[in-house]
């Protein structure tokens, strides 16, 4: 099987970033070091190629009505463009996958979602959709996504001319918030959103020439290319889940910490009558440690060496310099004493058990 | 691209590189390894004194994203372990060569002639990469 390439791959082999498959494309997972990527996105200013993200369109009458029906969290009273992150469930509560849904307008809505479930959202969704008064279109294929992410990530677009220095103002343009632009005739879409805990942008595109000129321009400019490992890394120092580790069909938003995104008083959405009697089975947990680094899938375990989960992502933080891990425990079997350890190979290291996420970014 | 391959040490087709004199090896990473793990953060070696198989697993190293075994490339007992790179595993990235690993007493000789040249080693990497 062939794999798919996103505007810029032509772009990333002349970089002679390591490429690798990811959801079916071939993607850079690192430029120059995971390290100095993530560096230049907490300190300064990075740019990733995230085209094989999923793009689906809503529009008509009933558009922002249907989005907020298939997502756990408030997307009717949420205001016009605004962005909302959420679940995507089934009726037994179950986590499809995660997205955000952009509010285009009172009639138009944009849902991006992960790229490994674009078909299993997308044939959930259309089903979802036939008593609604809508047209649904999937332009995964057509749209690039870039995130432009850091510090300084407000005064590129402003110096690549995508956007003025007034409405780049947070107080106009909030986090978690869109403005639609027009670049060489193309519209693109321009929200305040991203996966690394720090201020940042993500640009929707339709026009591949236009994707690469802002790349270009970009990295002209200071952006340093990022690859997806870096991104890893940083969305886990700021505890982001990811669907495939903390999330998956086998969970529910109440077993991986998204309590905060599941409205029970909302009028009616996929999921709410389980999910308003449901007791969790799991509970997500935040350890770190001193020495050695936890990875996916290695047991948890508490202080009388019983398994009670495991881990569901694990990397080296390069902003703390240790072993950081997000990991699922039985949560009848959540010790009280918040004792936890890892096993790592053959031995088993007593973990850090944190309340909050490993690091704090600086997104307003 | 390129990656430096002495013509004086031995090689295995899982990127480690041995020198030896009379019986007693000195083995670790060769540059194309470091290269293709990225920046190593983590080194787990075997105490000294303990004996390993051609092949088996006697450590690891890891980069930010991966974990990947180290394979004996010869059977002996460790006689010498380079505890320094626990401290400093980012060397292995800086200088493959002068981070040596451990250092085993073969107890197997004859298991030298099935490690590769440096042209051989080097024609392996061409395919792998």
């Amino acid at each position: 099987m062939s794999l798919e390439k996103t505007a810029l791959h032509e772009i990333h082999i002349s970089l002679q970033a390591k490429m690798a498959e990811f959801a079916g494309f071939e993607m850079p997972i690192q430029y120059s070091s995971v390290k100095k990527e993530v560096m230049a996105v907490r300190q300064d200013v990075g740019i990733f190629d995230v085209s094989h993200m999923g793009e689906f369109f809503v529009e008509g009458p009933d558009a922002i009505k249907f989005v907020d029906f298939l997502i756990t969290n408030d997307f009717l009273n949420a205001e016009n463009l605004k962005a909302v992150y959420s679940p995507l469930c089934r009726e037994d509560g179950t986590i499809i996958d995660d997205l955000i849904a952009y509010k285009l307008s009172p009639e138009k809505a944009l849902i991006c979602v992960n790229a490994a479930n674009i078909e299993k959202d997308w044939n959930w969704i259309f089903q979802q959709a036939k008593p609604f008064n809508l047209e649904l279109s999937n332009q995964s294929k057509s749209y690039s996504l870039l995130a432009i992410q850091g510090p300084n990530s407000a005064e590129l677009l402003q110096k690549v001319g995508l956007i003025s220095k007034e409405e780049l103002n947070p107080d106009f343009f909030p986090y978690y918030s869109i403005k639609q632009i027009t670049k060489n005739n193309s519209s693109l879409i321009l929200a305040r959103t991203g996966y690394t805990g720090e201020d940042g942008f993500e640009v929707f595109s339709p026009s591949p020439e236009i994707t690469q000129s802002i790349w270009k321009e970009s990295t002209l400019n200071g952006a340093m290319p990022c690859g997806l490992a870096a991104r890893d890394v940083l969305r886990l120092e700021v505890c982001y889940p990811l669907y495939g580790h903390e999330l998956s069909d086998e969970v529910t938003p109440l077993d991986s910490a998204l309590k905060w995104t599941v409205k029970l008083d909302k009028n009616n959405f996929l999921g709410k009558s389980v999910l308003s009697s449901y007791k969790p089975k799991y509970r997500l947990i935040k350890l770190s440690l001193d020495k050695g680094i936890p990875r996916e899938g290695y047991p948890i375990l508490n202080d009388k060496n019983e398994n009670i989960g495991k881990v569901t992502s694990g990397t080296l933080s390069v902003m703390l310099n240790k072993g950081v891990s997000l990991g699922l425990v039985e949560k009848d079997k959540f010790p009280e004493d918040k004792k936890f350890f890892i096993q790592i190979r053959k031995n088993v290291l007593e973990a850090n058990y944190q309340a909050k996420p490993f690091y704090k970014g600086g997104h307003k | 691209m390129g990656h430096i391959t002495p013509e004086n040490l031995n090689y295995t087709k899982d990127h480690e590189w041995t020198n030896i004199e009379t019986d007693i090896a000195t083995i670790g990473i060769t540059d194309f390894a470091q290269s293709a793990l990225g920046d190593i953060v983590f080194v787990e070696l075997p105490e000294k004194g303990s004996v390993i198989k051609k092949g088996d697993s006697f450590g690891v190293v890891e980069s930010i994203k991966s974990v990947s075994d180290l394979y004996a490339p010869l059977s002996g007992e460790i006689v010498d372990v380079n505890n320094n790179l626990e401290d400093s595993p980012e060397s292995i990235n800086e200088a493959p060569y002068d981070s040596w690993m451990i250092k085993v007493r073969l107890s197997v000789p004859e298991e030298r002639n099935e490690l590769l040249s440096w042209n051989v080693y080097q024609t392996h990497c061409e395919k792998d990469s």
